[in-house]
Parts: C-alpha cells; sequence; structure tokens
C-alpha cells in the first residue's frame, strides 16, 4: 500500500499548476467581474490533454482515470484558476457516455471531451426534486422513434458555455408502466429547449441556469445506453466522480486561500515581527493545512477506489471526502481572510470571492446533512432518517 | 534529418532558497527543490521545433546525481525521444571543465550528433563555460547566447545577443554547439500524454568508467578553482524611492541605464 502518487500523477499536478499559474487568481477575478470567461486556459489545457486525462484512450482522451482529472481539477483551483465545469463535463458526463453509451455515442462525443473542444453541462437537480432523485419530474415520452422531453432543471452550471445537456429524466418503463430514471443528450439549440441565467452573489466566470424543456424532440440515440436499463448505473457512474471532483475542487481552493494567508502573515509586520509569528495566526492556518491534507486523502482514496471499478466502496469514500474537503475549504478560506484583517475582504486579495465559492461546497453537489445521513444509514448502520 | 543533443541540467528551484554546504562549498542539494534548469525548458523546446520541422531525434544528456532523473523525465515528458545520464559519485564538486570533459565523452558514443544545444548559463552554478569549452573539445563551431536559431540543409545560422556587444549574426556547418539564452522561446507544457509516455523513454545511465574518463580528471580535489569561503546573501535591501518633482522619468531612466537594463 503506497500513500504516494505515481511520478506520472506527480509530474501532471506540476505540469497542470505551472499552466494555470501563468493565468492566476487576477485573472481569473478580473474575467469574473466583467462578465468574461476562462476559455483560453480551458482551450489550452484541452490541447495539453489536461482536460481528456480519463477518457479512453481508442478515443483520443490520456487513458487515465478521475484520480488523474481531480489532481488536474485540484491544480488548477490551487493555482487560482477554477474549471468548475471539469466536475461536470469531462467528469460526469465523459464517464457515463464512456462506460454506458453505444458505441456510436462514444465515436460521436468522446473524442471531442478527450480535447475538451466539447463542454456538456449535466442537468438533474429540479425546483421540487433537490436530492430526492425519485421525484424528478422531467419526463421522456415516446413518439414513434423520436423521444419528447418536458421537464425544468434549476442550478445547472455552465449552459451558456455548452453545446448540449445531459439531461436526467424519467421514462414509462415499457413492461411495468413504472417511471424510471433515463440519461439523454440535448444539444442545446435545440428546438423547446431554454435556459434562464440565475444570478448568484457568487464571483465566478462560470454561471448558474434554469432550463425549460418544452415539448424537446429528440432522435432515438440521444438517450444514452440501448436501454433505460442502465440509467440506474449510469447515475452511479457519473455521481460518484463528481463528488471525487468536487472534493478536489474544494481542496484547491483551500490551497489557494491558505498560500495568500501564509504570505500575507511571513510579510505583514505591525509591531516588530511579521503576524505569522504569532501563535493566534500560526493555529488556524495550521488547523487549515491538517484539515486539508485528510480530505486530500480521503480524495485520492476514493478516486483509487473508483479507478478500481469498485463503485460500491467508491461512494462512501467519496462522500466522505466531500464533506471533509467542504468544511476544510470553508475553515481555510475564513482563517486566510481572518489573517488578512480588512485586507481580507477587499476585492485586491480576492478571498471575499473564495468565501462564496467553498461554501458552494457544503450545499453541491450534495448538502452536508445529506452525507451525513449517508453515513449513518449506510456506513453506521442507523435507520434512514428521511 | 538533425539529430540533436539538448545538454539538461537539475538545478535547485531558483524560487527556493539556495545554500552552499557547510563542508564543501558545493551545492547543497537537500536545502531546495530539484526542477530542470528553465532554461534548459528552452533549449529542449528549440530542439524539438527543429526536429518538428523537419526530421531528426532528440536526445538529452545529463551530468548530475541520481535524482536528476526527473529533471531528464521532464524533458522527455515535453516530447525529447531518449536520454543519457552521467552520473557517479566521483563527479561531485567537478568544475566547467571537467564537466565539459564528461559531456564530450558522452556525445562521442552517440552515433551522429549534428547540434548539441545547451542553456547559455545554468541558474546555480552561472559559469556560463560549459557551451564553449565543449565546443573546443569536441572541434566544433560555437554560436552561443543565441536568442534565434535557423537549420537549413548542413547550414546554422544563430541570431546571437549579449547585453555588451548586442545583436550579432553567426552562420556555421554543422554539426556545431549553440548556446540559448532566455529569449529563444516559450517552452511548452508537457502534454499529459508527453507525461505517460516519459516513462517509457530509455535513459542510459553511465558512469564516469564507461565513458572511459579518468576519475583523475574530475571532481572536487581536480577542479581548476575552488570556493574557499563563503556568506550567506546579505538581505534585500529596501528599493529606492524617486520623488517626482517634474524630473522623476529622468531620474528612472537614469536608473534603469545604470542597471543596463535600457
Amino acid at each position: 500500500m503506497s500513500f504516494v502518487e505515481s511520478a506520472e500523477r506527480q509530474a501532471l499536478r506540476a505540469a497542470a499548476f505551472e499552466l494555470a499559474s501563468k493565468y492566476g487568481h487576477e485573472y481569473t477575478l478580473k474575467q469574473a467581474r466583467s462578465g468574461g470567461k476562462t476559455s483560453e486556459m480551458w482551450a489550452e489545457a484541452g490541447k495539453l490533454g489536461y482536460l481528456g486525462v480519463a477518457v479512453p484512450e481508442e478515443y483520443g482522451g490520456g487513458g487515465g482515470g478521475i484520480g488523474d482529472l481531480a489532481a488536474v481539477c485540484e491544480e488548477f483551483c490551487a493555482a487560482g484558476v477554477p474549471q468548475l465545469l471539469m466536475v461536470v463535463s469531462p467528469a460526469i458526463c465523459a464517464t457515463v457516455i464512456a462506460r454506458y453509451g453505444t458505441e456510436r455515442q462514444k465515436q460521436r462525443w468522446l473524442p471531442r471531451f478527450a480535447t475538451g473542444e466539447l463542454k456538456m453541462a449535466f442537468a438533474i437537480t429540479e425546483p421540487d426534486a433537490g436530492s430526492n432523485s425519485h421525484r424528478i419530474a422531467t419526463v421522456a415520452h415516446r413518439d414513434g422513434d423520436d423521444w419528447v422531453l418536458n421537464g425544468q432543471k434549476v442550478f445547472i452550471s455552465g449552459v451558456d458555455e455548452a453545446e448540449a445537456v445531459l439531461v436526467v429524466g424519467r421514462t414509462e418503463d415499457a413492461r411495468t408502466g413504472k417511471l424510471q430514471p433515463a440519461l439523454f443528450v440535448v444539444p442545446t439549440d435545440t428546438p423547446g429547449f431554454t435556459a434562464r441565467k440565475i444570478e448568484m452573489d457568487i464571483v465566478s466566470p462560470d454561471w448558474q441556469f434554469e432550463i425549460f424543456l418544452d415539448d424537446v424532440r429528440l432522435p432515438a440515440d440521444a438517450l444514452i445506453g440501448e436501454s433505460t436499463d442502465t440509467a440506474l448505473l449510469q447515475l452511479f457512474a457519473g455521481l460518484n466522480p463528481e463528488r471525487i471532483m468536487g472534493a478536489s475542487f474544494s481542496i484547491g481552493i483551500g490551497r489557494l486561500a491558505l498560500r495568500k494567508a501564509v504570505d500575507y502573515a511571513n510579510t505583514r509586520k505591525v509591531w516588530d515581527v511579521p503576524i505569522g509569528a504569532h501563535q493566534a495566526i500560526q493555529h488556524p492556518l495550521a488547523k487549515a493545512k491538517v484539515e486539508l491534507e485528510l480530505a486530500k486523502l480521503m480524495t485520492q482514496k476514493a478516486a483509487w477506489l473508483y479507478d478500481s471499478g469498485d463503485d460500491m466502496a467508491a461512494g462512501e469514500a467519496a462522500n466522505m471526502a466531500k464533506y471533509a474537503a467542504a468544511e476544510a475549504a470553508v475553515h481555510a478560506v475564513d482563517a486566510a481572510v481572518h489573517t488578512h484583517g480588512g485586507n481580507g475582504l477587499t476585492a485586491e486579495f480576492g478571498l471575499g470571492a473564495l468565501v462564496t465559492a467553498t461554501r458552494v461546497g457544503r450545499i453541491a453537489p450534495v448538502s452536508r446533512e445529506m452525507i451525513l445521513n449517508f453515513v449513518a444509514q449506510h456506513s453506521l448502520g442507523l435507520p434512514k432518517s428521511y | 534529418m538533425t539529430n540533436i543533443v539538448v545538454l539538461v541540467k537539475q538545478v535547485p528551484d531558483t524560487y527556493s532558497e539556495r545554500k552552499l554546504s557547510d563542508s564543501d562549498f558545493t551545492l547543497d542539494r537537500e536545502s531546495a527543490d530539484a526542477v530542470l534548469d528553465e532554461i534548459n525548458e528552452r533549449a529542449v523546446e528549440e530542439a524539438l521545433k527543429i526536429t518538428e520541422a523537419g526530421e531528426g531525434e532528440v536526445t538529452v544528456l545529463a551530468v548530475g546525481p541520481d535524482r536528476a532523473t526527473d529533471a531528464i523525465r521532464k524533458a522527455l515528458s515535453m516530447g525529447a525521444h531518449k536520454a543519457v545520464h552521467v552520473s557517479d559519485p566521483a563527479l561531485h564538486g567537478s568544475d566547467v571543465i571537467a564537466t565539459a570533459k564528461v559531456i564530450a565523452a558522452a556525445i562521442r558514443r552517440l552515433d551522429s550528433v549534428d547540434l548539441i544545444i545547451a542553456g547559455n548559463a545554468s541558474s546555480d552554478g552561472g559559469s556560463g563555460g560549459v557551451p564553449a569549452i565543449l565546443a573546443e573539445l569536441l572541434g566544433m563551431p560555437q554560436l552561443t547566447h543565441a536568442r534565434s536559431v535557423t537549420v537549413e540543409g548542413g547550414t546554422i545560422k544563430v541570431d546571437r545577443e549579449t547585453a555588451d556587444e548586442g545583436v550579432t549574426h553567426l552562420e556555421a556547418q554543422l554539426p556545431a554547439v549553440v548556446s540559448v539564452t532566455e529569449k529563444i522561446n516559450e517552452p511548452r507544457y508537457p502534454s499529459f500524454k508527453g507525461i505517460m509516455a516519459a516513462k517509457k523513454k530509455p535513459v542510459e545511465t553511465l558512469t564516469v568508467a564507461d565513458l572511459g574518463v579518468d576519475a583523475s580528471e574530475v571532481g572536487l580535489d581536480n577542479a581548476w578553482s575552488k570556493v574557499l569561503e563563503a556568506a550567506p546573501k546579505p538581505p534585500r535591501e529596501a528599493g529606492q524611492k524617486i520623488e517626482d518633482s517634474g524630473d522623476g522619468g529622468v531620474k528612472i531612466a537614469e536608473f534603469l541605464a545604470a542597471q543596463k537594463l535600457i
């Protein structure tokens, strides 16, 4: 058993960090505040294969795993240029298609996931069905060979940048008549598909959207897989990477905040020594470091389990990692803001933006409480509480 | 077809605090993170550009302790094809002449080398002597401090630029030795495929004896120069403040001119 990443993984981390450092946090803030995107960075990372590390080699990808993709995601965040759509496009959508898509779907979509040219959003949450996927009200009906999709989605990241959205809906089982999940690729220019931006108090180049699906007619092969039989498995295949990536995202932002805090604590002098010489400053930062490292270790474990094919064990670890990483990041940013005093909330230092950015990690992709519910029920054997 | 050897060196990270060891005043390699010297990344980039535009193979050559493997892998991950690593405890503390002799011996073992590309000076030793000495030892023309390089057939053309002498245009017949400056190019980032492929590329590890170099020609004891004393660099002094009373621009220009920056 080794707790040290392979030389290749470490080299990938170093390269990803170096690339993103060329752009830096100021670039992200500037783009976000002026309504811009960080697409140059995405494009460059895509060309280098960093966004397609987990896409199978036969479709032009790197042939690595979620562990590699999560490492890239974390390093980008740590260097100050988070790429939120990595959590969605290559991690969820490309994984679901690579594992459960038909050969035709793989050939159609995967090569452009490999290069980052394709951005695909992911839509599961609905106004009346948050964490409860059994209440998903987006329904697909068969009409001849076509599917006709109706419903509404909310808090969908990056729809404006995406060429298509992977929509989780439900459809009637031909045998039992019961509604069961089904995943569809919906190009954003399909008639009947509309998206509306949700104004958020988050400083991010990536925006949130509501989606309205109004008699959206799709060809038969918009449904991922040969039939709806694998839909539940598809969801699990996509949602574990989402948690692992979410955890890596939080850890990266936490590292960014901590680095800023340490730099500041080492240089800011009020009396005769840098403020970082005082334990009142040191201890919260040291605690943040401990928490981030622990969360990272759990994230690596979750990724390793996932990449080794153990979806069940990966589920528990991914949930725990996502929980721990979100908490660690919130604490790290809080300590970093406090270390900076008034500067901690100036636009110049950019830490205020990280307060909301890390706060998201406690809510999405699944709330801290739902993770505790999962752990209580599945890890501890307590009664289901909701 | 241009077969190129790129000289690469592992150095302490420029951004970390660099120290000499207390015992023999050689580089304290444990005190700082070790990285591929940035100027060598540019040398590798230039070699890759030349071979990608035509044909040929890029071999990276490093002289350094075992852990210099990491610097070699970085160069291979950028796209170099293979590597030669000369690693021998006897080399500890070697000066530029001994280092150049070892490099020359390693290059003579290779088939058909058309071009050798080095950085103009390492960021740790900084003597900038190896490329010129190497050219002398190999009997090749030297084109140092290149800010641009063009290879056409058997001819190499270089724009040479130094702070004191300005720009000169050099031309030579291959095989030749070139050293490049920071202006030569922007090095590429290794792609993920490059990183994964680097593991499988051949790295030949050689000792001084394998090269037929006599151990009495290398190492600290046989160096032509010796560090007798070393002191840590003084803490950074506060910058110079210029009050602008109408002549601020002139004063800034004078300061920059004094630093040879303009």
